[in-house]
C-alpha cells in the first residue's frame, strides 16, 4: 500500500520474486539457444534468427501459460498466494520477452525487402478466408497488442485511475490474448512438419490452463452452494442466517454468500464480530480469506488493510468498503443482507451479549 | 462444501519481509520446480526441432560465369556446356526478397558475365546476383537449347519461394514461412514448386501460369500448402519448369 506514486515499491519479496523470474527466463533462454542446439539432429543448423525468435516466442507462451495457472492455483491452494502478490511484474516481463520474439520475425521474416517491415506484416499474407494459410500473424499482433496495453497499466495509478471494476474487466483480455497466442501457434508453428514435443507442450498448457480455471468455478460453486444461508425458515425480518460463531477462528473470517451472489465477509476478532463486503477496493481480491492484523483486515492478495467497524483503510489511505450489519442471536448470527454505503461505521457485536 | 480462513493456516503479506516457514519451504520448492522445467522445457523444445536440411548459401563458392540471360519466364541463367560438363540453366534472385527482372530485361539475350553467390539444396540451385556486365570472353555460337516438352504431369507438393527453400533461410518453408514466402514472390523471387514425386529424377520445378507467363496473386491461396496440381512440365537443360493450371489446384491439407 501506499499514498503516492512510484515506479515499484521494492521490498525484499519482490525482488526474491524478481530474482527467481530473471533466473528462470534467463535460463531458458541459455538452454534454448545455447546448449540446446548442440543436441539437434540437423543436416545444418537452424538460422540464429528463427532460432532465437522461437527461444523468446515459447518462453513467452510458457510464461503466459504459468501466470495463468497462478490464480486459479491460488484458490485452490492459498499456498500459491505468495505467487499471486507480484504477478503484474510477471506479466511485464512476458509482454517484453513477447516484443523480442516480434522484433525477430519483423527483422528476419519481413526484412530485406523492398517493402517497409510493418506495411509487409500486414500485407503480405492476406488469406483471411481460409483456415490453412490463414495470416496467423495477426492473433499474434492482437495478442501483443493486449499485453502492451495491460503491461502499460498494470500500475496501482492506472488501477486508481480507471477505478477497480473497469481496471479489473480491462485486465480480464489477458484471457483473449492467450487465446490469440494459442491460435496464433496452432495456425502457425504447429503446421509445419510434426514436432510431437512442441505440439504436446501447447496441448498441455491449454488442457492446464483450462483444467484449473474449471476446478476453480468448482469449488467457488460449491462454496456459494454451501453457504447460502438465506434460508426462508430462518429468517427473521429480512436477516439471514449466517452460521454460528464456533465456526470463525479468531481474526479470521466465514464468507456468506448472499442470493444474489455478493459474498460478505464476517471476522470475529477481540470478542467481536464486523461484516464487510469480501471484495478488496485494490484488486477485488477476496477479503474473507485474509486475517486480522494490528486490528485490521489484510487482504491475501496486496495485503491492502481495512478498519473493521467502518471498512474504511487507515490513515492517510483512502479506500474504503461496503459495511453490512449484524445481529447475535444465542450462539447464531444473523446478516442483514443489505449493504450499508462504504465506510459506513457499523458498531461490531460483543460476542456473547447476543440475546 | 465450505471454506473458512484460519487461523493456524500460514498467511503472506508481501510488504512484510517475514514470510511464514511453512510457505518458504513451499515457495523454495516451486522455485525450485519453475526454474528447472523452463531449463527441461528448453531443452526439450530446442533439441527436437525438424531438421532444416543441407540448404544454404555457398559463401565459399562464388559463382562467376559467362553465359546468356532469358525470361523463361522468370529471369534463368543459361551457360554453355564446357567440355564433361552439360549446359546448365540457374534460377536467378537478387540481393535480399528482390528479383533480377531489370538486369533481365537490360541484358536480355546478351553474353554476359554474371557472378554471384549460389544458394543451393540439394540438385536445386539458385543464383544471388551479384554483378552483371558484358561478357569479356566470346561466347558467340552459344545458342541456348530449346525447352523439352515432358507431357502433363498431376504434382503433389509445396509452392515455395525458391531462394528460401533453396537454402536462404533455414528452414524456408512452410506455414510458419508463407508471408515471407509471398513478400519474396512480390520482389521478383521466382515461385518454385517442391514435389513430393519426382519426374526425371527432380524433385524442384521452376513455376510459370499455364501458357508460360509470370504468376502473380493467384499464387497466395495456395502458397505453403500441400497441394495438387496438375501442368505441362518442360526441360531447361537441367532446370525443370512447370506451367501449372491452377485451376486444377486442390489443397490436400
Amino acid at each position: 500500500m501506499s499514498v503516492q506514486y512510484t515506479p515499484v515499491i521494492w521490498n525484499r519479496n519482490k525482488i526474491l520474486y524478481d530474482t527467481v523470474l530473471l533466473i528462470a527466463v534467463a535460463l531458458y533462454l541459455y538452454v534454448f539457444i545455447r546448449i540446446a542446439p548442440a543436441f539437434e539432429d540437423v543436416t545444418r543448423p537452424i538460422d540464429g534468427a528463427i532460432l532465437r525468435m522461437r527461444a523468446f516466442g515459447s518462453c513467452a507462451f510458457l510464461m503466459l501459460t504459468v501466470i495463468l495457472c497462478i490464480g486459479p492455483l491460488a484458490r485452490l491452494d492459498r499456498r500459491f498466494l505468495p505467487l499471486l502478490y507480484n504477478r503484474r511484474h510477471f506479466g511485464v516481463m512476458t509482454a517484453g520477452i513477447a516484443a523480442v520474439h516480434a522484433n525477430y520475425v519483423l527483422g528476419w521474416y519481413f526484412n530485406f525487402s523492398p517493402t517497409d517491415k510493418y506495411v509487409a506484416l500486414l500485407s503480405s499474407n492476406t488469406s483471411y478466408t481460409q483456415l490453412l494459410g490463414f495470416p496467423f500473424e495477426a492473433f499474434g499482433i492482437a495478442a501483443l497488442l493486449i499485453l502492451f496495453v495491460l503491461a502499460a497499466t498494470s500500475h496501482d495509478f492506472w488501477l486508481s485511475f480507471l477505478g477497480a471494476p473497469l481496471w479489473k474487466a480491462l485486465h480480464m483480455f489477458i484471457y483473449a490474448a492467450y487465446v490469440f497466442i494459442v491460435l496464433h501457434v496452432a495456425l502457425g508453428a504447429l503446421q509445419g512438419p510434426g514436432d510431437p514435443i512442441f505440439t504436446a507442450v501447447v496441448a498441455a498448457s491449454v488442457v492446464l490452463v483450462c483444467g484449473l480455471h474449471f476446478a476453480t468455478g468448482r469449488m467457488e460453486a460449491g462454496r456459494d452452494r454451501g453457504e447460502e444461508t438465506a434460508k426462508a425458515s430462518l429468517q427473521d425480518a429480512g436477516w439471514v442466517v449466517a452460521g454460528e460463531v464456533g465456526d470463525i477462528d479468531d481474526d479470521c473470517a466465514r464468507v456468506v454468500t448472499l442470493d444474489e451472489g455478493e459474498r460478505v465477509a464476517i471476522f470475529k476478532y477481540d470478542g467481536k464480530l464486523s461484516a464487510v463486503t469480501n471484495v478488496c477496493a485494490h484488486q477485488n481480491g477476496p477479503l474473507g480469506e485474509g486475517k486480522v492484523l494490528w486490528g485490521c483486515i489484510t487482504c491475501p492478495w496486496h495485503g491492502y488493510q481495512y478498519n473493521l467497524a467502518d471498512g474504511r483503510a487507515p490513515a492517510p489511505f483512502t479506500e474504503k468498503i461496503a459495511t453490512y450489519r449484524l445481529k447475535l442471536i444465542g450462539a447464531t448470527i444473523l446478516l442483514d443482507p443489505n449493504a450499508l454505503p462504504p465506510g459506513t461505521h457499523v458498531d461490531p457485536i460483543l460476542i456473547g451479549a447476543g440475546a | 462444501m465450505s471454506w473458512k480462513q484460519t487461523r493456524a493456516a500460514p498467511f503472506f503479506v508481501g510488504y512484510l519481509n517475514m514470510v511464514p516457514k511453512p510457505l518458504v519451504v513451499f515457495l523454495c520448492v516451486f522455485a525450485v520446480c519453475f526454474v528447472g522445467g523452463l531449463g527441461l522445457a528448453a531443452l526439450a523444445l530446442s533439441s527436437t526441432q525438424n531438421d532444416p536440411g543441407d540448404g544454404g548459401f555457398q559463401w565459399g563458392n562464388r559463382f562467376e560465369q559467362t553465359g546468356i540471360l532469358e525470361l523463361r519466364p522468370y529471369p534463368v541463367f543459361r551457360v554453355p556446356a564446357d567440355g564433361d560438363t552439360p549446359a546448365r540453366t540457374y534460377m536467378l534472385a537478387g540481393q535480399g526478397k528482390r528479383g533480377v527482372f531489370e538486369q533481365a530485361e537490360a541484358y536480355k539475350a546478351e553474353s554476359i558475365s554474371l557472378r554471384g553467390v549460389p544458394v543451393s539444396r540439394g540438385d536445386l540451385t539458385m543464383i544471388q546476383v551479384g554483378k552483371v556486365e558484358a561478357a569479356s570472353e566470346d561466347t558467340t555460337g552459344f545458342t541456348p537449347s530449346a525447352p523439352v516438352p515432358l507431357g502433363r504431369w498431376k504434382l503433389t507438393g509445396e509452392i515455395c519461394d525458391g531462394k528460401c527453400y533453396a537454402g536462404a533461410m533455414r528452414p524456408g518453408r512452410g506455414l510458419a514461412h508463407k508471408a515471407c514466402a509471398d513478400l519474396c514472390l512480390t520482389g521478383g523471387i521466382p515461385p518454385v514448386f517442391v514435389s513430393s514425386g519426382p519426374v526425371e529424377g527432380r524433385n524442384f520445378f521452376l513455376m510459370a501460369d499455364r501458357e508460360g507467363n509470370l504468376l502473380g496473386d493467384e499464387l497466395d491461396p495456395l502458397l505453403a500448402l500441400y497441394i495438387e496440381v496438375e501442368g505441362e512440365i518442360e526441360q531447361l537443360d537441367d532446370l525443370m519448369v512447370f506451367k501449372a493450371d491452377l485451376a486444377t489446384a486442390r489443397v490436400l491439407k
